[in-house]
């Protein structure tokens, strides 16, 4: 019986390998088989060229590697459980997508939880597993396409989710995904599909709409951040009118000094004004990320962030418990409104058409569909213009406040100290 | 895949799972070369289990818990023996008596299908 030498066994070794066997077991099986195979050759009497270049005809026209590309196959294919568990997600998550946007759309309860769970089942669940079967489907030069897409849909569905919750950072998300998509995925996977394809005309067209389609989404996601207004004159038009309020009621507190209405004016006017100025610093700081003192004097036209509307909305419409929630914002007006009313006398005061409240009302936007005031002024709208209509209530405050002072002045009693008539 | 040079490659592919547990049913151990020849010789060369069918085959099963397998050096090398689980050995015993089943059913069936108009004749 035939037993190949030491330099023999290498050299097979060596083939085996070189012909991209990268497999330890599998090195091992083969190495042994074909060792095996060339020996009983040998005891029919062949030299050992002959029997290793019969016993290599044996692995088909595909070789070694073949053996390998099948074994892999076979040890990484999705099983019944995978095929099942994918299906479910993928069922799910857009059961779940759907129906949440239905609740979401009507106001009801669940939307947000829904959206939520719809969208990580199918950016952590469905998705991966997608692209694990493409991966393992597809040679080895296709992969990368797969993986561009796997990342732009991911990124796609997790920067929805975000846009839809009001979460900060929706939109470069969505942006970065819909640019692997629209720039990689579809570019390279409908051409692929083009040069294989029986009937061109229609993947053509179909590949056209896909592309037509992202750039419908894309134009949408943008449509609301290109808001703009003319900032610096408004501004400068806003700063212009606090001061002369401020400076005109200055003056008259000093004419007031003894009158106790007067500084339960200026206490309750201060406040609702401070209340508002927090917000609106909350606001700064955290789209800007920067302190408190920075925030107080940056001018607006400077933030980076003034077009992002996520930002705001998300601190003003996202947590009803919070002191920055849109309800504060009415809260302060109101109580400022009520302070100052008890300032009139009883005939006075229901002809003091008070500019504070005046804005609490139902709104109509530009479609003529009546929507409360919060989301008329605040909801979706971008920081530079949620900060200037907070500005703009501001100024509110203090003409209200000057109001008062000069109905107080008019009022013939009120110059002497009440203790004293 | 080149299993055999017989029959029908779609034929054969289903039951390759079955020739190789049957086999290690039979015998207490086997290594690969040794499953390729002993199907060889039994089938008087009309199957032939190829290195591409088998190898992926056996590592799949031993991946899924059917088949141990026991490391024997051979001078410079490694063979590699293969055995049944315990798990091995209970599919091998449902394979094969679905198997025979399933071709008892195909003969009468076939038998129904094509000899019948010679008889006629």
């Amino acid at each position: 019986m035939s037993e190949l030498s030491e330099q023999q066994v290498a050299l097979i070794s060596a083939y085996i390998k070189q012909h991209g066997i990268a497999q330890d077991e599998l090195h091992d099986d083969l190495l042994d088989h074909v060792c095996t195979s060339i020996e009983r050759l040998m005891d029919d009497g062949k030299n050992f060229e002959d029997a290793f270049e019969q016993t290599i005809k044996l692995f088909g026209p595909g070789g070694l590697k073949q053996v390998q590309q099948q074994t892999f196959e076979l040890l990484t294919e999705m099983n019944e459980t995978m095929k099942k568990v994918t299906f479910l997600f993928g069922l799910t998550s857009t059961f779940l997508l759907l129906a949440g946007t239905i609740f979401k759309l009507q106001h009801w309860f669940g939307a947000g939880l829904m959206i939520v769970v719809g969208a990580g089942l199918l950016a952590a669940g469905y998705l991966p597993m997608v692209l694990y079967h493409k991966l393992k489907e597809s040679p080895s030069n296709e992969r990368l396409v797969h993986v561009a897409g796997y990342l732009g849909m991911s990124l796609a569905t997790v920067g929805a989710l975000f846009k839809i919750m009001h979460w900060p950072g929706a939109g470069v998300m969505l942006i970065a995904g819909l640019a692997f998509l629209g720039f990689i995925y579809v570019p390279i996977y409908y051409f692929k599909k083009y040069q294989t394809s029986v009937n061109k005309p229609i993947t053509l067209t179909t590949s056209l709409v896909a592309l037509t389609c992202l750039v419908v989404v894309f134009a949408l996601v943008n449509v609301n951040s290109s808001v703009k207004f003319d900032q610096g004159l408004a501004f400068a038009e806003q700063q212009s009118m606090t001061d002369s309020y401020t400076d005109r009621s200055t003056k008259m507190y000093v004419a007031l000094e003894d009158v106790s209405a007067a500084s339960d004016i200026k206490s309750v006017s201060q406040s609702g004004w401070q209340q508002l100025e927090e917000i609106k610093i909350h606001l700064i700081t955290t789209a800007e990320g920067i302190s408190r003192a920075e925030a107080q004097t940056m001018p607006l036209a400077h933030m980076g962030k003034k077009y992002n509307y996520d930002i705001p909305t998300h601190i003003l419409f996202g947590d009803e418990g919070s002191e920055f929630n849109i309800g504060a914002i009415g809260e302060a007006l109101r109580k400022v409104d009520d302070g100052l009313q008890g300032v009139y006398s009883e005939e006075v005061r229901p002809l003091v058409n008070s500019s504070l409240t005046a804005d609490l009302s139902i709104m109509f936007d530009h479609n003529g569909q009546s929507v409360d005031w919060e989301t008329f002024h605040f909801y979706q709208r971008p920081l530079i213009g949620v900060i200037g209509h907070i500005s703009k209530l501001q100024i509110d405050i203090r003409q209200a406040e000057y109001q008062a002072l000069m109905y107080l002045l008019s009022q013939p009693a009120a110059s002497d100290p009440p203790s004293g008539g | 895949m080149y299993i055999c040079f017989m029959y029908s490659n779609e034929l054969v592919k289903g039951t390759l799972k079955t020739i190789v547990l049957s086999l290690l049913a039979k015998h207490s151990r086997m290594y690969g070369y040794e499953i390729t020849q002993h199907v060889k010789e039994q089938t008087g060369g009309k199957i032939q289990l190829t290195e591409g069918a088998l190898y992926p085959l056996l590592h799949r099963l031993e991946a899924d818990g059917l088949l141990l397998t026991e490391k024997v050096n051979i001078g410079k090398r490694v063979r590699k023996y293969y055995k049944l689980t315990k798990t091995g050995s209970e599919t091998a015993g449902s394979l094969v008596a679905e198997f025979k089943e399933f071709t008892q059913t195909m003969g009468k069936l076939i038998d129904s299908f094509i000899y019948k108009p010679q008889y006629n004749v």
